[in-house]
């Protein structure tokens, strides 16, 4: 057979292997031809554990793996960099091109995106960044030059940017600014409380506008919780599908209080929630809710605070039941 | 069965740690044993890898992605900013790796041709499936498979001990 003759075609299949095996449409066809490979030769295995190892490796360091990267600063960019720092990786073949690309760049325009009540959007950027607005949504988007901006008026959306270090994206939402290089996460605003959840990457909140309060630099499965007008902001621990799930139609909380759930379906449904008295209102809310017929959420809600429903106007307003349970 | 180290092996691909993998195929020969004998009959070695491969793709869907962000979450600090200068903690579960070999392995990362980097950045450093690679560099899914190959193939020459 092949042994030790063809030492870097082994290599070669070993790393196709565990690429492979590790695909979105992995077949039994593969496992079986997979099985044949192994079979056919004994070092097979072994070239195979050391790519599987080495992949593993990575996959275990992705963090700081990446921070090492972003990091490192290869001597070949300094030429480009300040001005055309942006395009630094792309190396000396790149240089004039940067010289070239600004002058081509169409002139910075704002646009608006918004989306109705019960309204899904996903928006794709020029620069490779996505948006996905969740319902009753307003925000306006500039890519500049120099940095990418977002003004978030009210509502909430997944951002997936697309990493620039020269050219940061940020988002302001109310006395807020949301900073960030290259990663995913969730902002939320709505009726003056901004919510600012990562699943990846590394954003900072900073005041804007004169406001007052501390900046934050949030991790994944961290999220910040931020009144408008106060000073201070918490950072607790969240979960990725705490903020994602409503783009499958699914909203879960732990521990938000009745307003915000409230809001949030608001944005769903035509007709209104209302809630009743304050203190109901900030009733802590834990659990998931699957987002299909309003008469269905608000019942489960309404079951979950030991509220009881009536129709009010265009819409129903919880109640707190007489003898709550105890 | 002298088949059970190559199935470990097929685990191995999307399970977090050799462990699992084990676990799987312990999981997979008592689904084989409480088949009737003769449904196995005629090809067993097609029949077990087609039970492998459903258990292995139902068990592990994103579980690999997962496992490079499950180690941020764990590993997750917010810091509260002096100026732009944070030093940022490494999570508990990446200090298992020195110092040293991390440098060897972002050198070995930051050294490989433009798209091989950024495929590979993508799937496993940032955790994207291959699909979701794939619309991210607007190349097809096959040509992220190929680069992310190559790219392993490379590391994996580098950096084998």
């Amino acid at each position: 057979m092949t042994a030790g003759s063809h030492y870097q075609d082994r290599m070669t299949e070993a790393a196709d292997w565990v690429v492979r095996l590790q695909a979105d449409d992995l077949s039994d066809v593969d496992a079986l031809a997979f099985d044949a490979w192994l079979q056919a030769d004994a070092d097979n295995a072994a070239a195979y554990d050391a790519a599987l190892s080495v992949s593993r490796e990575f996959q275990a360091n992705a963090r700081a793996v990446r921070q090492g990267l972003r990091e490192r600063r290869p001597p070949r960019t300094l030429v480009l960099r300040g001005r055309y720092g942006a395009f630094g990786a792309l190396a000396a073949a790149a240089l004039v091109a940067a010289v070239v690309v600004p002058a081509m760049l169409p002139a910075t325009s704002t646009t608006a995106y918004a989306t109705a009540t019960g309204e899904h959007r996903t928006v794709s950027l020029a620069d490779g960044s996505k948006i996905d607005l969740n319902a009753g949504t307003q925000l306006s988007v500039t890519l500049g030059r120099h940095q990418r901006q977002v003004a978030l008026a009210e509502g909430q959306a997944v951002f997936d940017v697309t990493h620039d270090a020269g050219r940061p994206f940020l988002i302001t939402a109310g006395d807020r600014t949301v900073r960030v290089v290259g990663t995913q996460f969730d902002v939320r605003r709505r009726a003056g409380h901004l919510s600012v959840t990562v699943t990846r990457g590394t954003v900072e909140v900073l005041p804007t506008g004169g406001a007052q309060g501390q900046a934050f630099r949030l991790h994944p499965g961290q999220r910040l919780e931020h009144q408008e007008g106060v000073q201070g902001a918490q950072v607790m621990a969240a979960a990725p599908e705490q903020a994602l799930g409503w783009r499958a139609g699914r909203l879960v909380y732990r521990d938000q209080p009745l307003s915000v759930v409230v809001a949030d379906l608001n944005a769903q449904f035509a007709k209104p929630i209302r809630v009743a008295d304050p203190a109901l209102a900030a009733t802590p809310v834990s659990g998931v809710f699957i987002v299909d017929s309003e008469d269905a959420v608000v019942r489960r809600l309404a079951l979950l605070v030991s509220a009881h429903t009536i129709p009010s106007g265009d819409g129903v307003t919880l109640l707190r039941s007489e003898t709550p349970k105890r | 069965m002298e088949k059970r180290a190559n199935l470990v092996r097929f685990f191995a691909a999307r399970t977090g740690s050799p462990a699992a993998a084990e676990d799987l195929a312990q999981e997979l020969y008592l689904k084989l044993a409480g088949r009737p004998p003769g449904e196995v009959a005629d090809n067993p070695i097609a029949f077990i890898y087609r039970v492998a491969t459903n258990l292995m793709v139902d068990r592990t869907r994103g579980e690999a992605r997962a496992a490079a962000r499950d180690g941020q979450w764990r590993g997750a600090h917010a810091t509260v900013l002096a100026g732009q200068e944070v030093a940022e903690e490494p999570a508990a579960d990446e200090v298992a790796s020195s110092r040293q070999r991390l440098r060897q392995l972002v050198e070995a990362v930051a050294e490989l041709p433009p798209q091989m980097q950024r495929a590979f950045t993508l799937h496993k450093l940032e955790g994207l499936s291959h699909a979701d690679t794939a619309r991210t560099m607007g190349i097809s899914v096959k040509s992220v498979e190929k680069h992310v190959s190559a790219a392993l193939k490379n590391l994996t020459a580098r950096l084998s001990r």
